[in-house]
């Protein structure tokens, strides 16, 4: 069954988080405007700063970089970085997903080549897992790496791959072996370098007038055969895998949470009864995800302490109910003020974030896969 | 959380589920329904001791007690068990059947000048000492053999009585007291919502429909994970309010926690009675006994209005820039 446990911050933590605060609170005069989406806000600059001081891979053994701290700190980290709005999309997915990938599943050479780019904050990664043809069917992935000597050579398509126009690598899901009776299996992990490789990029546009995600097109792309991840045809359990890691952070339910701040600014020290409501109903929220979340960050400590315990599902469930949230956080910020009296700074930030509220339910895996992963850990697939 | 008091709790709740599963079935609800008092599950309960979890003296604490008001929530448990708990931590350790209502802030009603009007106490017509809270008060006033003025039953169809008596003793209780009673709610509530998602889980996998099992359909796998979804939110909502007895934020955690599990109810009942279709919906089945009562204890010891508006306007007090701050401080 389902379980979150009680699991507390650690005191420890308490000194770290003044430290983030207290680096945010000089770097926030250099802010564009603060946005707590983690794909809004791409700043190489800033990515590099907190590499220095080593909030980048901060759970990662030292030899490679890291700090060796606990899931916790780096919960801390994640947790205020979003919550003031910093800009942390350069190095996010590197540090929340792609490095833990090498150090699971990587080899010695490529941990020792990868992960100190990331740490240092000079390496950023892009995920190549969806394409043209292939959104949430993952297993259906068309893109193809072919043994050719002592080289892999990829075609096909990947899209929706954010940031891969600034990023240096994207590591790839793709066919290494045709098409079988099992779905899953022939797939593996590649690594391909987009700034060397020949692949070609082209951004698109989104509704909300960003440009963070691309379509990444390989035409016999010849990458060195030490790229792939791990043993080839394991590329399916990884992706499962890192999913997990992927779906439960803060980012899942603070997408929306400078709306919220500018709520309760607008609302001022003596608001309205309907106005206390809507901001205690997102404070309830919010303090509840922020739990469960937590909860999932000490499953996965324990993981990395080899108690190995699966938390998949509590995952999907904490991305899931995030996700939703932080959508209908929003409106319910908008319809406790009065729209023709909003304050400039509650309008933009709101319109900023609710241009962006489609995505929320989508990257990561959409709520109708996610609901699909909760009904099979309920048994009833 | 300490290992041995973690194995302590487990121990206490495996006992009260054999005692909860053996003496507390459909029978009883529909007959404590029609205003039977369940005599012999209440004399079980006191003679396992169960009355006394978390007060001082005993080798509990007020999280076993709270565990174990959850698991009353889980059986449905039709009697004044969770408020006889909370008057034995307050008034010190007795075997009588306790209630808690809120104090009548209009006393005119009352008899005589030092006569107190006490609302809405569960199974009052039964209670030999009974609390008497007022929102934002420490102070609880407790009443020896009150008499009963008015009998009433709410939603769910549990006696809820009007009472009056005279003040015996006042006592000052630490945590808001208020609060404390929300909180028995809100653990009720997160243990009833546990056996709705069973219900719906069991019901789902059970019945058929167009030659499967409608668990088989992808909307009803949704409906279901939507209510899963739910039933964990309140059950971590519940647990940390618990948590928080002892700390200055209790009340502000309180909050949180009751406008959050309160949200669910309406989620879930509603999920879970469509699931079922029209056998939900008859008084045969069980499924009612358990969303009638969710659905009333949302309502009662503040509604979410209540408690949001509450934990807002501190948050407003404290401004947009200390928000993510009070977020932050508890986890």
């Amino acid at each position: 069954m389902l379980q979150f446990d009680r699991v507390s911050l650690a005191p420890e933590t308490q000194r770290l988080r003044a430290q983030v605060r207290e680096f945010l609170a000089e770097e926030s005069a250099h802010f564009p405007k603060p946005n707590s989406d983690f794909v809004t806000g791409y700043d190489v600059e800033f990515s590099r700063k907190l590499a220095l001081r080593g909030w980048i891979g901060m759970t990662w053994p030292k030899q490679y970089g890291g700090a060796e701290r606990s899931f916790f700190e780096r919960y801390v980290v994640t947790e205020e970085l979003l919550a003031a709005g910093a800009p942390v999309s350069a190095h996010w997915i590197a540090d929340r997903q792609s490095g833990p990938l090498l150090l699971r599943f990587g080899t010695q050479a490529q941990r020792q080549k990868y992960l100190p780019g990331i740490t240092s904050g000079v390496d950023f990664f892009s995920i190549g897992m969806s394409e043209p043809d292939t959104g949430s069917d993952l297993a259906s992935v068309r893109t193809t790496a072919v043994k050719d000597g002592g080289s892999y050579r990829i075609n096909g398509t990947k899209i929706w791959t954010t940031d891969a126009h600034r990023n240096r690598y994207i590591i790839c899901l793709v066919r290494t072996s045709a098409v079988s009776e099992i779905r899953h299996a022939g797939l593996s992990q590649i690594i391909v370098d987009l700034h060397n490789d020949g692949a070609q990029v082209r951004p698109i546009a989104n509704m909300a007038g960003g440009e963070d995600f691309n379509e990444v097109v390989f035409e016999d792309v010849m990458v060195p055969a030490d790229r792939i991840i791990g043993e080839p045809g394991s590329g399916w359990e990884q992706v499962t895998s890192e999913l997990a890691y992927e779906r439960s952070g803060p980012e899942r339910f603070l997408s929306s949470f400078r709306v919220f701040v500018e709520l309760v600014r607008a609302c001022g020290p003596k608001p309205q009864p309907h106005q206390c409501a809507a901001i205690g109903r997102i404070a309830s929220h919010i303090m509840t995800l922020r739990r469960m979340s937590i909860s999932v960050a000490g499953m996965l400590q324990l993981q990395g302490n080899q108690e190995n315990q699966d938390v998949g599902v509590e995952a999907a469930l904490v991305k899931e109910l995030g996700n939703s949230f932080e959508k209908v956080l929003p409106e319910i910020a908008r319809l406790a003020l009065d729209t023709d009296k909003l304050s400039n700074v509650f309008r933009e930030t709101y319109e900023e974030t609710m241009l962006l509220t489609p995505s929320f339910t989508l990257r990561g895996g959409t709520r109708e896969i996610l609901r699909g992963v909760i009904a099979r850990g309920l048994g009833l697939r | 959380m300490n290992q041995e008091l973690n194995e302590s709790r487990r121990m206490i709740i495996d006992s009260a589920q054999k005692m909860f599963s053996d003496h507390c079935d459909k029978k009883l609800l529909d007959e404590a329904e029609r205003g039977v008092f369940p005599e012999t599950l209440w004399q079980i309960i006191v003679e396992n001791g169960f009355n006394q979890l978390g007060a001082p003296g005993t080798e509990t604490v007020p999280a076993d007690l709270f565990a174990f008001i959850q698991l009353c929530g889980r059986y449905a448990v039709p009697a004044p068990i969770a408020d006889t708990l909370l008057v034995n931590t307050w008034a010190g350790v007795n075997q009588q059947i306790c209630g808690i209502g809120e104090l009548r802030s209009d006393n005119s009603q009352a008899s005589s000048a030092d006569s107190f009007t006490i609302d809405e106490v569960v199974w009052g017509r039964r209670v030999s000492l009974v609390a008497a809270v007022t929102r934002g008060s420490n102070e609880v006033i407790l009443v020896q053999n009150p008499h009963l003025v008015e009998s009433s039953t709410n939603m769910a169809g549990e006696p809820m009585d009007t009472l009056q008596g005279s003040n015996q003793q006042v006592v000052a209780v630490q945590a808001d007291p208020y609060a404390q009673v929300a909180l028995s709610r809100i653990n009720l509530i997160a243990g009833s919502l546990q056996t709705l998602l069973d219900l719906g889980l069991q019901f789902a996998t059970e019945r058929s429909q167009f030659g499967r099992t409608i668990s088989k359909f992808q909307a009803i796998q949704h409906s279901l994970a939507v209510v899963a979804a739910e039933v964990a939110a309140s059950k971590r909502a519940a647990d940390a309010a618990v948590d928080a007895i002892g700390d200055p934020r209790f009340v502000f955690e309180v909050a949180a926690s009751k406008a959050r599990v309160g949200e669910a109810v309406g989620i879930v009942a509603e999920q879970v009675h469509q699931i079922h279709g029209a056998m939900g919906f008859t008084h045969e089945h069980r499924l009612h006994h358990f969303s009638r009562r969710c659905w009333a204890w949302r309502d009662s010891w503040g509604n979410e209005f209540y408690w949001q508006s509450l934990l807002g306007a501190h948050l407003a007090s404290l401004g947009a820039d200390h928000l993510w701050d009070f977020i932050a401080t508890r986890s």
